[in-house]
């Protein structure tokens, strides 16, 4: 299993971004996994910024239980409680109860591969200019502002936005894999 | 750049929308971060896809990083509140 991150609690809660950071950069790929079975059922990509909200908002009052891995445990608890209470908000149906099961514990995640970044950012500087600047766009909003907002600032049609974010995908994809990185099949989608 | 080879594409109608449903946006409202408005135009298929393709995204953006962060967890620091 990881690094136990829970060292970074105490600083956490006191309002240390720095230290939230840290967490954040380990903690988000276990906490979205956890949310996979409920990728049909609700935007996870909300319900996860959210839980991650509020484990900042309520790190100062989180009590250990003596088990590693307990800020993350929280947190996968909140997105699962969040998720289902999107779920019974937007839906009339009854929700399966495979959904409701018991929250699954956080499972190993994979640490950054410095191979990776290494080669990443050749491939990245490599891009031709247009895929280069929708994802520079796309990277430097921050998640503040939607496409359309992006594509306008750029003089382009959405259309011709979304193409060059793909492009830009699939050319990073197979630039990493030209130099024998293992890339997820879903970025050359 | 000598682009690499890419396999062709059969296009989907939900390409675009997926795209857009992969990237870190969420509208903010007064109590909550919102669904992607365009996320509930989505196919069950496409929302897989959406959180699949983010997934991934999320592990490239990190490592563009210097601090390795997403745009998710830069989208959440821009909103601690």
């Amino acid at each position: 299993m990881n690094e136990d991150l829970d060292f970074l609690v105490i600083a956490i809660a006191q309002g240390d971004v720095h230290a939230f950071s840290r967490w954040l950069a380990s903690a988000e790929a276990p906490l979205r996994a956890s949310l996979v079975r409920f990728a049909t059922v609700v935007d996870t990509e909300a319900v996860l910024q959210e839980a991650m909200l509020r484990i900042w908002s309520v790190a100062s009052r989180f009590e250990p239980d003596g088990r590693p891995h307990g800020l993350l445990r929280l947190a996968v608890r909140i997105a699962r409680n969040l998720a289902i209470s999107e779920l019974r908000r937007t839906r009339a149906t009854p929700v399966a109860s495979e959904i409701l099961a018991e929250e699954p514990e956080p499972t190993a995640w994979a640490p950054p591969d410095p191979m990776l970044q290494k080669v990443l950012r050749k491939c990245h500087e490599a891009l031709p200019d247009k895929p280069k600047e929708a994802l520079g766009a796309r990277l430097a909003s921050q998640g503040a502002e939607p496409d359309e907002v992006l594509a306008h600032r750029m003089q382009m049609r959405l259309n011709t936005f979304l193409q060059n974010i793909t492009r830009a995908r699939r050319l990073l994809a197979g630039c990493l894999s030209k130099h024998g990185v293992q890339v997820d099949p879903e970025l050359l989608s | 750049m000598t682009q690499p080879p890419i396999p062709p594409q059969t296009p989907d109608p939900e390409d675009p929308l997926v795209e857009q449903v992969a990237s870190a946006y969420r509208p903010m409202h007064p109590t909550r971060i919102a669904a992607h408005p365009i996320w509930h135009d989505l196919s069950a298929h496409g929302r897989v896809r959406a959180f699949e393709l983010a997934t991934a995204l999320r592990k490239v953006e990190a490592a563009l990083d210097p601090e390795g962060l997403s745009s998710t967890a830069r989208a959440v620091l821009s909103r601690l509140r």
